[in-house]
């Protein structure tokens, strides 16, 4: 997927996906969750569960190997590439280093599909909330 | 044991998730032993660089940092615990263990710290996540600004978790100064 790229970058310094520590869900085992209302997704890295909002998420793509396992691969929206020209919002963030990429590697090939699945329709949805919202304010 | 605190329920994080322990406290230094056997760290009050608190979802994580770099985080603490034990570590071993904030704000850029074999990516201020370069078996740097640092494939810890980090890229924007001239940082 990589419709309305230029939407989600400037989405993503007002989207925030949690306001307190508490409002995480409960850890559960260290597998990658989706929180659906408050629009994030939560990656097991070293014991913390770490949220990302979907608003950052560029793409994400799974496959797997002869050996059953699954491998899925996370790219985050960063600033510079041809469909994510710096514009107000990164050039307020200049000097900050991005998350670009991360990949996990999975036992449960159901799972991982759910998960990209998820993130994808989750991912729409904001956009087109979004969008929308950029719309109106026009 | 009478002098020190000994809690149930302590996980110690790690490169393949959380293992469930035991952790003892006490005038020497700090002792966890994973549940059912095995595994256990053994840290001597003389080896702790630092002592570090953290509010996470419903509990409070310890992280301690010894003397070769490593730092060691225990989760599973509650409120009065955290009370308790800084109390006891200032009288014992005489640090006060600093408090660090967890983003929560789900935002991928920030500020890359390396301190001793750890990888820190904070935002705005607030620790977002760490990783040991002590398991990071190689590093590449793609086209000119991304870091990609690759992880070695750990079928020994957490055999009940299901989803393990392999691969985690940073990308440094040419406006960053911090690493400018050392290819082999982050």
């Amino acid at each position: 997927g990589s419709e309305n790229n230029r939407g989600s970058v400037r989405g993503s310094s007002e989207l925030v996906a949690y306001k307190s520590v508490n409002d995480l869900p409960p850890p559960r085992e260290m597998k990658i969750q989706i929180d659906q209302k408050h629009e994030a997704i939560l990656l097991p890295i070293y014991g913390n569960m770490v949220p990302f909002h979907v608003s950052t998420i560029k793409t994400v793509s799974s496959q797997a190997d002869p050996s059953r396992n699954c491998y899925i691969r996370i790219l985050f929206n960063v600033p510079g590439t041809p469909f994510n020209p710096h514009d107000a919002n990164t050039l307020k963030n200049q000097g900050a280093i991005y998350l670009k990429e991360v990949s996990f590697r999975s036992k449960d090939p159901r799972h991982i599909s759910e998960i990209v699945q998820q993130i994808k329709t989750l991912r729409k949805n904001v956009n087109a909330r979004e969008s929308e919202r950029a719309e109106r304010a026009t | 044991m009478a002098d020190g605190h000994l809690f149930n329920n302590i996980s110690l994080g790690g490169r393949g998730g959380t293992n469930p322990g035991q952790l003892r406290v006490h005038s020497g230094g700090i002792v966890w032993k994973k549940q059912g056997g095995g595994k256990s760290v053994d840290v001597d009050k003389s080896d702790i660089v630092s002592l570090t608190w953290m509010k996470v979802p419903r509990s409070n994580q310890l992280g301690v940092r010894v003397k070769d770099g490593l730092n060691y985080k225990f989760t599973g603490f509650r409120d009065q615990d955290v009370a308790s034990l800084t109390t006891f570590f200032q009288n014992t071993c005489g640090i006060t263990p600093e408090e660090k904030q967890l983003s929560v704000s789900g935002k991928n850029f920030g500020e890359v710290d390396l301190n001793g074999n750890m990888l820190t990516f904070s935002v705005g201020g607030k620790q977002a996540f760490e990783v040991s370069l002590a398991d990071v078996a190689q590093t590449h740097l793609q086209a000119k600004n991304d870091v990609l640092l690759e992880f070695h494939v750990d079928d020994t810890t957490g055999a009940n978790e299901k989803d393990s980090l392999m691969e985690i890229s940073f990308h440094i924007p040419n406006s960053n100064t911090q690493f400018v001239g050392d290819e082999n940082h982050p």
